[in-house]
Protein backbone atom coordinates (compact mmCIF):
# COMPACT_ATOMS: atom_id res chain seq x y z
CA UNK A 1 0.00 0.00 0.00
CA UNK A 2 2.96 2.36 1.18
CA UNK A 3 4.12 0.98 -2.05
CA UNK A 4 2.10 2.30 -4.28
CA UNK A 5 1.95 5.83 -2.68
CA UNK A 6 4.88 6.46 -2.90
CA UNK A 7 5.34 5.60 -6.58
CA UNK A 8 2.11 7.64 -7.19
CA UNK A 9 3.72 10.58 -5.41
CA UNK A 10 7.17 10.48 -7.10
CA UNK A 11 5.80 9.96 -10.38
CA UNK A 12 3.19 13.21 -10.06
CA UNK A 13 6.60 15.21 -7.74
CA UNK A 14 8.23 14.31 -11.31
CA UNK A 15 6.05 15.69 -13.59
CA UNK A 16 4.63 18.50 -11.56
CA UNK A 17 8.46 19.64 -11.01
CA UNK A 18 9.13 19.70 -15.02
CA UNK A 19 5.91 21.55 -15.80
CA UNK A 20 7.39 24.06 -12.84
CA UNK A 21 10.72 24.64 -14.27
CA UNK A 22 8.76 25.87 -17.63
CA UNK A 23 6.64 28.06 -15.25
CA UNK A 24 9.32 29.79 -13.80
CA UNK A 25 11.91 30.38 -16.12
CA UNK A 26 9.71 30.58 -19.48
CA UNK A 27 6.54 31.74 -18.40
CA UNK A 28 6.51 33.77 -15.43
CA UNK A 29 7.80 37.89 -15.85
CA UNK A 30 10.99 38.91 -14.72
CA UNK A 31 10.71 41.02 -11.81
CA UNK A 32 11.63 44.99 -12.47
CA UNK A 33 13.81 45.72 -9.51
CA UNK A 34 16.05 41.99 -8.50
CA UNK A 35 15.47 40.89 -12.18
CA UNK A 36 16.53 37.39 -12.52
CA UNK A 37 17.74 36.06 -9.12
CA UNK A 38 13.68 36.98 -7.42
CA UNK A 39 13.73 33.52 -9.38
CA UNK A 40 15.41 31.44 -6.87
CA UNK A 41 11.75 32.23 -4.54
CA UNK A 42 10.35 29.55 -6.91
CA UNK A 43 12.47 27.39 -4.96
CA UNK A 44 13.03 29.02 -2.01
CA UNK A 45 9.43 29.77 -0.61
CA UNK A 46 8.34 25.75 -1.33
CA UNK A 47 11.28 24.81 0.39
CA UNK A 48 10.71 26.72 3.21
CA UNK A 49 6.85 25.91 3.63
CA UNK A 50 7.58 22.58 3.52
CA UNK A 51 10.31 21.94 5.39
CA UNK A 52 8.36 23.53 8.47
CA UNK A 53 5.38 21.36 7.57
CA UNK A 54 7.44 18.63 8.39
CA UNK A 55 8.14 19.61 11.90
CA UNK A 56 4.39 20.38 12.55
CA UNK A 57 4.03 16.80 11.11
CA UNK A 58 6.86 15.71 13.02
CA UNK A 59 5.27 17.29 16.12
CA UNK A 60 2.13 15.65 16.10
CA UNK A 61 3.25 12.23 15.30
CA UNK A 62 5.80 12.86 18.58
CA UNK A 63 2.73 13.74 20.45
CA UNK A 64 0.78 10.24 19.10
CA UNK A 65 3.87 8.49 20.24
CA UNK A 66 3.87 10.04 23.85
CA UNK A 67 0.34 9.32 24.52
CA UNK A 68 0.14 6.07 22.52
CA UNK A 69 3.35 4.55 23.06
CA UNK A 70 3.57 3.18 19.71
CA UNK A 71 6.99 2.58 17.72
CA UNK A 72 5.80 3.48 14.60
CA UNK A 73 4.66 6.92 15.64
CA UNK A 74 8.42 7.54 17.11
CA UNK A 75 9.89 6.39 13.59
CA UNK A 76 7.20 8.59 11.25
CA UNK A 77 8.66 11.52 13.75
CA UNK A 78 12.43 10.92 13.00
CA UNK A 79 11.23 10.37 9.20
CA UNK A 80 9.75 13.96 9.21
CA UNK A 81 12.33 15.49 11.21
CA UNK A 82 14.81 14.06 8.66
CA UNK A 83 13.07 15.58 5.82
CA UNK A 84 12.74 18.69 7.56
CA UNK A 85 16.16 19.74 8.32
CA UNK A 86 16.97 18.44 4.45
CA UNK A 87 14.31 21.51 3.21
CA UNK A 88 15.26 23.39 5.92
CA UNK A 89 19.17 22.92 4.87
CA UNK A 90 18.28 23.93 1.34
CA UNK A 91 16.05 26.80 2.26
CA UNK A 92 18.96 28.53 4.15
CA UNK A 93 21.38 27.90 1.06
CA UNK A 94 19.14 29.39 -1.39
CA UNK A 95 18.34 32.41 1.20
CA UNK A 96 21.79 32.66 1.35
CA UNK A 97 22.43 32.84 -2.54
CA UNK A 98 19.79 35.20 -2.72
CA UNK A 99 20.85 37.28 -0.19
CA UNK A 100 24.57 37.35 -1.31
CA UNK A 101 22.80 38.74 -4.44
CA UNK A 102 20.23 41.40 -3.52
CA UNK A 103 21.63 42.41 0.26
CA UNK A 104 25.55 41.75 -0.54
CA UNK A 105 26.21 39.52 2.21
CA UNK A 106 25.84 35.85 2.61
CA UNK A 107 24.28 36.13 6.22
CA UNK A 108 22.93 38.36 8.69
CA UNK A 109 21.47 38.02 11.63
CA UNK A 110 17.51 39.16 10.76
CA UNK A 111 15.12 37.99 12.88
CA UNK A 112 13.86 35.67 10.12
CA UNK A 113 16.89 34.37 9.77
CA UNK A 114 18.21 34.03 12.82
CA UNK A 115 15.04 32.11 14.06
CA UNK A 116 15.35 29.58 11.07
CA UNK A 117 18.70 28.63 12.60
CA UNK A 118 17.87 28.09 15.55
CA UNK A 119 15.51 25.76 14.22
CA UNK A 120 17.75 23.77 12.18
CA UNK A 121 20.28 23.59 15.74
CA UNK A 122 17.33 22.20 17.54
CA UNK A 123 16.24 19.57 14.65
CA UNK A 124 20.02 19.10 13.89
CA UNK A 125 20.70 18.00 17.93
CA UNK A 126 17.52 16.05 17.42
CA UNK A 127 19.43 13.48 14.95
CA UNK A 128 22.16 13.71 16.82
CA UNK A 129 19.89 12.64 20.00
CA UNK A 130 18.62 9.02 17.41
CA UNK A 131 22.40 8.11 17.28
CA UNK A 132 23.13 8.06 20.68
CA UNK A 133 22.94 4.11 22.01
CA UNK A 134 20.39 4.06 24.75
CA UNK A 135 17.00 2.01 25.07
CA UNK A 136 14.80 2.29 21.98
CA UNK A 137 11.89 3.20 24.49
CA UNK A 138 13.94 6.12 26.26
CA UNK A 139 15.18 7.29 22.98
CA UNK A 140 11.52 7.39 21.64
CA UNK A 141 10.51 9.57 24.60
CA UNK A 142 13.30 11.92 25.01
CA UNK A 143 13.39 12.56 20.87
CA UNK A 144 9.43 12.93 21.09
CA UNK A 145 9.83 15.51 24.08
CA UNK A 146 12.61 17.69 21.85
CA UNK A 147 10.32 17.22 18.68
CA UNK A 148 7.83 18.75 20.41
CA UNK A 149 9.82 21.59 22.43
CA UNK A 150 12.02 22.37 18.84
CA UNK A 151 8.12 23.11 17.17
CA UNK A 152 7.76 25.72 19.58
CA UNK A 153 10.17 27.66 17.61
CA UNK A 154 7.98 27.07 13.98
CA UNK A 155 5.26 29.83 14.49
CA UNK A 156 8.12 32.10 15.41
CA UNK A 157 10.03 31.63 12.50
CA UNK A 158 6.44 32.05 10.44
CA UNK A 159 5.78 34.94 12.38
CA UNK A 160 9.35 36.87 12.90
CA UNK A 161 9.37 38.76 9.91
CA UNK A 162 5.95 40.57 11.31
CA UNK A 163 6.44 40.48 14.80
CA UNK A 164 10.42 42.48 14.46
CA UNK A 165 12.20 44.60 12.30
CA UNK A 166 12.86 42.28 9.50
CA UNK A 167 14.92 43.08 6.07
CA UNK A 168 13.40 39.43 4.95
CA UNK A 169 10.93 39.81 2.32
CA UNK A 170 7.29 38.46 3.26
CA UNK A 171 5.67 37.83 -0.05
CA UNK A 172 2.58 36.54 1.63
CA UNK A 173 1.73 39.49 3.99
CA UNK A 174 -1.36 40.59 5.34
CA UNK A 175 -1.44 43.37 2.24
CA UNK A 176 -1.30 40.48 0.02
CA UNK A 177 2.18 41.04 -0.60
CA UNK A 178 2.07 42.59 -4.50
CA UNK A 179 2.99 39.49 -6.47
CA UNK A 180 1.92 39.67 -9.91
CA UNK A 181 -0.85 37.01 -10.96
CA UNK A 182 1.59 34.86 -13.41
CA UNK A 183 4.12 34.73 -10.12
CA UNK A 184 1.09 34.05 -7.94
CA UNK A 185 0.31 31.19 -10.45
CA UNK A 186 4.23 29.72 -10.25
CA UNK A 187 4.91 30.19 -6.83
CA UNK A 188 1.53 28.13 -6.56
CA UNK A 189 2.33 25.66 -8.69
CA UNK A 190 6.08 25.03 -7.34
CA UNK A 191 4.57 24.94 -3.93
CA UNK A 192 2.09 22.06 -4.84
CA UNK A 193 5.49 19.97 -7.03
CA UNK A 194 7.62 20.76 -3.52
CA UNK A 195 4.55 18.72 -1.63
CA UNK A 196 5.11 15.27 -3.67
CA UNK A 197 8.71 16.07 -3.74
CA UNK A 198 8.36 16.08 0.58
CA UNK A 199 5.82 13.75 0.59
CA UNK A 200 7.87 10.91 -1.61
CA UNK A 201 10.93 11.27 0.46
CA UNK A 202 9.09 11.21 3.79
CA UNK A 203 7.75 8.09 3.00
CA UNK A 204 10.61 6.56 1.41
CA UNK A 205 12.20 7.23 5.05
CA UNK A 206 9.32 5.78 6.88
CA UNK A 207 9.45 2.43 5.35
CA UNK A 208 13.11 2.44 5.70
CA UNK A 209 12.95 2.84 9.18
CA UNK A 210 10.03 0.83 9.60
CA UNK A 211 11.39 -2.40 7.91
CA UNK A 212 14.61 -1.72 10.04
CA UNK A 213 12.80 -1.83 13.35
CA UNK A 214 10.82 -4.70 11.99
CA UNK A 215 14.10 -6.71 11.33
CA UNK A 216 15.49 -5.39 14.85
CA UNK A 217 12.63 -7.24 16.83
CA UNK A 218 12.67 -10.51 14.71
CA UNK A 219 16.16 -11.25 15.10
CA UNK A 220 15.37 -9.77 18.95
CA UNK A 221 12.21 -12.34 19.41
CA UNK A 222 14.59 -14.80 18.30
CA UNK A 223 17.32 -14.65 20.18
CA UNK A 224 15.00 -13.90 23.35
CA UNK A 225 13.58 -17.56 22.15
CA UNK A 226 17.17 -19.20 21.95
CA UNK A 227 17.70 -17.68 25.40
CA UNK A 228 14.81 -19.11 26.68
CA UNK A 229 15.10 -22.92 25.37
CA UNK A 230 17.00 -25.08 27.23
CA UNK A 231 20.64 -26.04 25.67
CA UNK A 232 20.79 -28.75 23.43
CA UNK A 233 22.39 -32.09 25.44
CA UNK A 234 25.97 -32.60 24.04
CA UNK A 235 27.42 -36.41 23.45
CA UNK A 236 29.64 -36.77 26.32
CA UNK A 237 33.14 -37.32 25.21
CA UNK A 238 34.43 -39.08 27.70
CA UNK A 239 32.75 -42.52 29.76
CA UNK A 240 33.60 -41.54 32.78
CA UNK A 241 31.91 -38.01 32.49
CA UNK B 1 28.86 36.95 -11.15
CA UNK B 2 25.52 37.77 -13.26
CA UNK B 3 21.96 37.41 -11.64
CA UNK B 4 21.39 34.36 -14.35
CA UNK B 5 24.66 33.03 -12.79
CA UNK B 6 23.55 33.37 -9.44
CA UNK B 7 20.15 31.86 -10.13
CA UNK B 8 21.87 29.20 -11.42
CA UNK B 9 23.70 28.47 -8.61
CA UNK B 10 20.85 28.39 -6.39
CA UNK B 11 19.10 25.49 -8.55
CA UNK B 12 22.38 23.91 -8.45
CA UNK B 13 22.69 23.54 -4.69
CA UNK B 14 18.81 22.69 -4.39
CA UNK B 15 19.78 19.58 -7.35
CA UNK B 16 22.77 18.86 -5.01
CA UNK B 17 20.96 18.47 -1.95
CA UNK B 18 18.55 16.52 -3.46
CA UNK B 19 20.92 14.29 -4.78
CA UNK B 20 23.00 13.77 -1.88
CA UNK B 21 19.91 12.91 0.62
CA UNK B 22 18.88 10.31 -2.38
CA UNK B 23 22.47 8.85 -1.78
CA UNK B 24 21.94 9.01 1.53
CA UNK B 25 18.65 6.89 1.41
CA UNK B 26 20.46 4.74 -0.97
CA UNK B 27 23.11 4.03 1.27
CA UNK B 28 20.51 3.21 4.24
CA UNK B 29 19.02 0.95 2.06
CA UNK B 30 21.96 -0.86 0.96
CA UNK B 31 22.71 -1.60 4.77
CA UNK B 32 19.51 -2.61 5.39
CA UNK B 33 19.45 -5.28 2.42
CA UNK B 34 23.00 -6.33 3.82
CA UNK B 35 21.05 -6.84 7.12
CA UNK B 36 18.11 -9.09 6.06
CA UNK B 37 20.60 -10.91 3.72
CA UNK B 38 23.18 -11.73 7.00
CA UNK B 39 19.95 -12.34 8.69
CA UNK B 40 18.64 -15.06 6.06
CA UNK B 41 22.06 -16.77 5.76
CA UNK B 42 22.23 -16.89 9.68
CA UNK B 43 18.37 -18.96 9.51
CA UNK B 44 19.57 -20.90 6.02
Amino acid sequence: MLHSKIAISALLGGLSLAICQWLVFAWAPEEKVMGLVQKIFYMHLPLAWWGLVSFATACAASLLCLIRHDRKYDLFSASAVETGMLFCTLTLVTGSIWGRHSWGVWWTWDPRLTTALILWFIYAGCMALRSIPMPEHRKASLCSVVTIVGFLDVPLVFLSARLWRSIHPSVFAANGGGLDMQMAVTAIACVAAFFFIWLSLLLIRYRQLLLSARLDSIIFEQLFKAEQEPAPKTKKLYASE
Amino acid sequence: MSALAWLMAANAALWIGFGLYAARLASSQGRLERRISQWEADNE
